[in-house]
């Protein structure tokens, strides 16, 4: 071997460098910039932000197609056999109080509402040409959902995984910025300022027990293709609620769901190759994504609308944007634009409460979705 | 044409079904709050 050969070898990182590559390395960059500097989705963007550099290394063989290496383990072991949703899923159990909606019920139909937007995209992208399969993954972005929206991508159109992975978790870190001015231009100042009875009812104990198990028995009764992801929403609400489990709440909402997160952002980013990403399709889907997410909002604002007209004045129509399951993002933004409107305004119980419903509506909407893609006999895009 | 049949068959359900699950699911709520109100927990003695 002579030292020409020695030295190439030791530049072959660079010589196989392309401008595709660097693009997208530059592009993790920006990603772990944001994280860090700006604070946005630290969880997620710092392991994908990392994923995306180390999947478009050349000859590192860390990209999550590159067969046999490490991510391409991982990633085939819980992203392609849904198992790493479906564990978020139990952590997001144990994270979230469903006591505002037990408190408040009649918030759950913002749930609906706030679903709006994945249908109507869906008919935008089946009319820009996307395939069946693609149009109803791009459409669930809508949920503002992650770990629903890669439920559903990687069954039934894995290539676009990276993109409307990317684009789901993006923008639910956005909606701070994307939700306010559609909310603003829907609703009178006097809507804004409706102050609404801030009674904060009690529930009982055993109605926060009994919930996780009757609510999902309905719910996976109705649409079972949405099971694996309801039932480990609901598994880990009773680990917290229950009160008997408290080690395994803990570890649910601590230790697993920070380890799968971990593991699906590197995974995730390291599907985000030059080759499969920089596309106009790519493109198609974070418009598309963006598109879902606003008419999700203006589905969930109208509805609040219509809700304090029938109510004679006494809901605010706010609250409807958190209809999404963006959760807590969503609540948070009614609650500050609400006391921006009037400052004697605390919507955050009511907002929780419709989030909440948000978060069971979008699991609901991608489960009669993936039912009805089953009854017609579509198969999953290779 | 087909996509459109396709795309209006899974809004109509979609948002269908949805709503009415999120209905139910304010019912059943209700019904449980009724049959287990919330009271208030007696301190225990000695604690």
């Amino acid at each position: 071997m002579s030292w020409s050969d020695i030295f190439s070898a030791l530049v072959s990182g660079f010589s196989h460098l392309t401008w595709q590559s660097g693009f997208l390395i530059l592009l993790g960059c920006v990603l772990l910039y944001l994280a860090i500097a700006k604070g946005m989705e630290p969880l997620l963007l710092i392991p994908i932000g990392f994923g995306v550099i180390l999947g478009n290394l050349p000859l590192a063989g860390l990209a999550a197609s590159d067969e046999g290496g490490v991510l391409n383990i991982i990633y085939k072991a819980g992203i392609l056999t849904e198992i790493f949703p479906c564990l978020i899923f139990v952590g997001l159990g144990a994270m979230i109080d469903f006591g505002p909606m037990l408190a408040n019920p009649s918030v759950l139909i913002f749930g609906a509402a706030g679903q709006f937007g994945i249908f109507l995209t869906l008919l935008l992208a089946l009319s820009l040409g996307f395939a069946r399969q693609e149009a109803v993954s791009i459409a669930v972005i809508g949920a503002c959902d992650g770990p629903t929206a890669i439920y559903v991508t990687s069954k039934y159109a894995p290539a676009l995984l990276p993109a409307v992975s990317i684009a789901a978790y993006s923008y639910m870190s956005l909606v701070p910025i994307i939700q306010p001015p559609i909310m603003r231009a829907l609703t009178t100042k006097a809507e804004r300022q409706v102050v609404m009875a801030t009674g904060e009812k009690k529930i009982s104990k055993r109605v926060k027990v009994l919930f996780p198990v009757v609510a999902g028995l309905i719910t996976m009764l109705i649409a079972p293709m949405g099971a694996p992801l309801m039932g480990m929403l609901m598994l880990g609400n009773l680990l917290k609620e229950s009160g008997v489990v408290g080690r395994l709440a803990d570890v649910s909402s601590g230790a697993l769901v920070n380890i799968v997160t971990l593991l699906l952002g590197i995974c995730i980013g390291s599907a985000m190759l030059a080759g499969n990403f920089l596309q106009w399709q790519t493109i198609l889907v974070f418009i598309l994504g963006l598109v879902a997410i606003s008419l999700d909002t203006v589905a969930g604002v109208l509805l609040g609308k219509l809700m304090r007209v029938i109510t004679k004045g006494k809901v605010n129509p706010l609250i409807g944007a958190a209809g999404t399951s963006a959760f807590p993002m969503s609540a948070r933004v009614v609650q500050k634009e609400g006391q921006k409107a009037n400052p004697r305004s605390f919507l955050l119980w009511h907002a929780i409460g419709a989030n909440t419903g948000g978060q069971i509506g979008s699991v609901m909407a991608a489960s009669v979705m993936l039912a009805i893609l089953a009854g017609m006999g579509i198969p999953p895009l290779s | 044409m087909k996509d459109w049949a396709f795309g209006l068959t899974m809004t109509l359900a979609g948002m269908g079904v949805t709503l009415i699950t999120l209905y139910i699911l304010t019912l059943v709520i209700r019904l449980m709050d009724r049959l287990f109100p919330y009271k208030e927990e007696k301190k225990k003695e000695g604690n």
